[in-house]
């Protein structure tokens, strides 16, 4: 177990969808490392997902973030939290909730201490006013890697849980958000947006709606989107969907020539009180807003699958074009 | 057997920024106002239940037990009522100005919902709902206390029922006026829980200028107290409930215990998706990291001047990242903490139901609040 010591920064960016329109957000970066008198060249890149928070169970986790501000609205002097979304028994003082306790201003910086001591699939978000900051996009993956995967005799093995029947070989992050984007021209023009009249016209894996979900990561032309949502594996090899839903709408994933197993749930195996197995096999897994699914997929026959919303009106980029909320899984 | 006077009446419920909108809701007799939701309903496993509605509405009113079975009208078991081959209620209603009997055997323990059965497209959603809650056959409230009976490891120290709903204000002006309005367009700008919206929702009950909505929301517990939370969707529309500070165990579903047999269904959630018209039963417990200023945290703690407390006008801390324990608070932000508690939010992750009519701070959020010593009258039902 290890001391894992990250600095994130907030601040803003612009993100594109495939019909060429670019949207205001909000955001974190990684400044893990980067010299005092560099961090303010991050400003102005957030990413949208923000960054992939990776630990192990066990580990001590010192995050600290910096606010460095928001270089396309510098009057805006809103501050930051990170709140880890699941974390159980935190304290206030490190639940990134403004209201109960500390929030960042701009050019200060806070420290959140983190000991995750259950494996599983959490979020992290910024909890300052939730309803925008979360919209415009300070929502970031984090992973609690099992204790199990560093016992001797299951090395190179990997486990979704402390438990060798959750082993899998590849996994894939499926993190569901939506875009509005009426607040999030207004916040970039300085005007607000009335929250109740939210009505996505975009919806996203990633941050990135399709076709732009199975570009590489690295893809020139999406800087600030830098999670692929492809998804691909040898013929019988077993992946781990790791399926976040931190949009405002509940949303239905299916695939096409595959089965999901449903073995995890909010950072939690699918048991019950004393152990029962309460794992089961869907074609449709079903997650509300806050919610997260661990779901494995046996990849079945070489080919070409598609992984698509049931609502079907959620797979199109604004309504026009085939995109949106769909990714692809390549078997080999 | 308990006995309860339910009127139908109109009034006023109060938000957080400054308005006012009529509804329909149930008083606890003649002289009561009307409240939302309805008065509680707090019974024991096996007790019968007897409910006297009066309606005072301009138009018929009926009850709907969802959940319960052989409930009986004036005696007779319960009908749809049907006008020239129409339907217009579920159950028996009351006619205007009319009071009629509803009796029913509370055969399961567990947490239910009772509204209207009346163009419930209407009067539910005006405000004809309250919660029933009923209590295992060998519940005791001086004793080792649980939610399903004394084999169900369900045992709790204090129990909370958050009912929660929507608000369209627009819908309600309609009636108020009696003006045309299609349902179709329902669109809530104001979220509730036990009829209140944030910050509302962690006043006390029984406010003076809430006379309309006298249940408070505020989760109250001391570490390693098993919290029993009863979440009930009385609204339309799907809230995903989040507590944090931890999980929660959820037990029981509709009422019914996650049982089969020696197979213990519960299972652990950080979001519990509850939707129109479930109830759900379970329990939280907050264990803490058991830092104190003897074990003091890993991380600095900075001058607090330097950083964003109390935004909302307001804050709930206590300048201390300790339990039980204060300290200085920037002079210009008013705290709101008493004796050192923590607290935690409890809101619906669907972010835009955290505003009144758009602003944030409001809608569907309460806090948990943990004190190093708390009296064990508070959270009892």
């Amino acid at each position: 177990m290890g001391v894992i010591k990250k600095r994130f920064g907030a601040t803003d960016g612009w993100i594109q969808m495939p019909d060429g329109s670019n949207h205001y957000i909000f955001g974190f970066c990684e400044i893990t490392g980067v010299p005092e008198n560099q961090i303010f060249e991050f400003r102005g890149k957030a990413t949208l997902l923000a960054p992939l928070l990776e630990v192990y169970e066990g580990d001590e986790v010192v995050l600290t973030l910096t606010n460095l501000g928001f270089p396309d609205r510098p009057d805006l002097d809103d501050t930051h939290t990170i709140h880890w979304h699941g974390f159980p028994d935190q304290i206030p003082f490190w639940d990134g909730v403004p209201e109960a306790s500390i929030s960042v201003p701009v050019g200060r910086d806070f420290e959140y201490f983190y000991k995750p001591l259950d494996p599983g699939t959490y979020i992290y978000h910024c909890h300052f006013e939730p309803v925008e900051h979360i919209q415009m996009g300070m929502v970031g993956p984090l992973i609690v890697r099992p204790s199990l995967e560093k016992n001797p005799a299951y090395s190179n093995k990997k486990f979704a849980f402390n438990n060798v029947a959750t082993e899998y070989q590849r996994e894939a992050i499926l993190f569901l958000t939506e875009l509005d984007a009426r607040p999030h021209s207004l916040v970039a023009n300085v005007q607000e947006f009335e929250w109740t009249e939210y009505k996505p016209q975009y919806w996203l894996i990633n941050g990135r709606s399709y076709p732009d979900t199975v570009k590489a990561h690295d893809d020139p032309q999406l800087p600030l989107q830098p999670f692929s949502a492809k998804i691909q594996a040898n013929e019988g090899e077993k992946v781990l969907l790791r399926i976040v839903n931190l949009g405002f709408e509940n949303h239905n994933i299916q695939i096409t020539g595959n089965h999901f197993y449903v073995i995890g749930q909010d950072a939690k195996e699918i048991r019950g009180r004393n152990g029962e197995d309460l794992s089961y096999q869907s074609d449709t897994i079903f997650v509300a807003p806050g919610q997260t699914v661990d779901a494995i997929l046996t990849a079945s026959r070489k080919g070409k699958y598609v992984l698509y919303n049931r609502s079907h009106y959620k797979n199109t980029v604004a309504g026009v074009s085939t995109g949106g909320m769909i990714t692809e899984f390549d078997v080999i | 057997m308990i006995s309860i006077d339910l009127w139908v009446k109109e009034g006023y419920l109060s938000t957080p920024d400054g308005n006012s909108i009529y509804f329909w809701g149930f008083s606890e007799g003649e002289a009561a106002p009307a409240q939302l939701p309805g008065p509680r309903i707090i019974c024991k496993q096996g007790e019968e239940v007897t409910v006297n509605l009066t309606n005072t509405l301009p138009e018929p009113v009926s009850l709907c037990f969802p959940g319960q079975t052989g409930v009986t009208v004036n005696g007779q078991p319960v009908q749809p009522q049907y006008v020239n081959g129409k339907l217009v209620s579920f159950t028996n209603h009351a006619l205007i100005g009319e009071t009629i009997t509803y009796t029913f055997t509370a055969e399961y323990a567990g947490t239910f919902l009772y509204e209207s059965g009346t163009n419930p497209h209407k009067q539910v959603l005006m405000g004809l709902y309250g919660g029933i809650v009923i209590h295992p056959a060998d519940y005791d409230a001086n004793m080792d206390k649980t939610a399903y009976g004394s084999d169900t490891d369900t045992a709790y120290d204090r129990e909370y029922l958050l009912i929660v709903g929507e608000i369209d204000p627009d819908f309600h002006n309609a009636v108020k006026q009696g003006k045309p309005y299609s349902i179709k367009n329902y669109k809530p700008r104001y979220w509730t829980i036990n009829g209140r919206c944030a910050p509302d929702t962690m006043l006390k009950n029984d406010i003076d200028y809430l006379p309309h909505q006298p249940y408070g929301s505020m989760i109250m517990c001391q570490p390693d107290e098993k919290v029993l939370i009863r979440y009930i969707n009385a609204g339309v529309g799907s809230h995903p409930l989040h507590p944090h500070g931890n999980h929660t165990r959820v037990i029981a579903l509709d009422g019914r215990l996650l049982r089969n047999g020696e197979f213990d269904r519960s299972y652990q959630r950080f979001t519990v998706s509850v939707n129109p018209g479930q109830t759900y039963d379970q329990i939280f417990q907050w264990k803490g990291l058991n830092y104190s200023s003897q074990n003091p945290i890993p991380t600095t703690i900075p001058n607090l001047r330097n950083m964003g407390i109390g935004d909302a006008g307001w804050t709930l801390w206590s300048g201390s990242p300790y339990l039980g324990e204060k300290a200085d608070i920037p002079q210009s932000i008013q705290s709101l903490n008493e004796f050192g508690e923590y607290y935690f939010m409890l809101h619906s992750h669907s972010e835009p139901q955290l505003t009144n009519w758009g602003e944030f701070p409001g809608g569907l959020m309460t806090m948990i609040a943990i004190y190093s010593s708390l009296n064990e009258n508070v959270g009892v039902l």
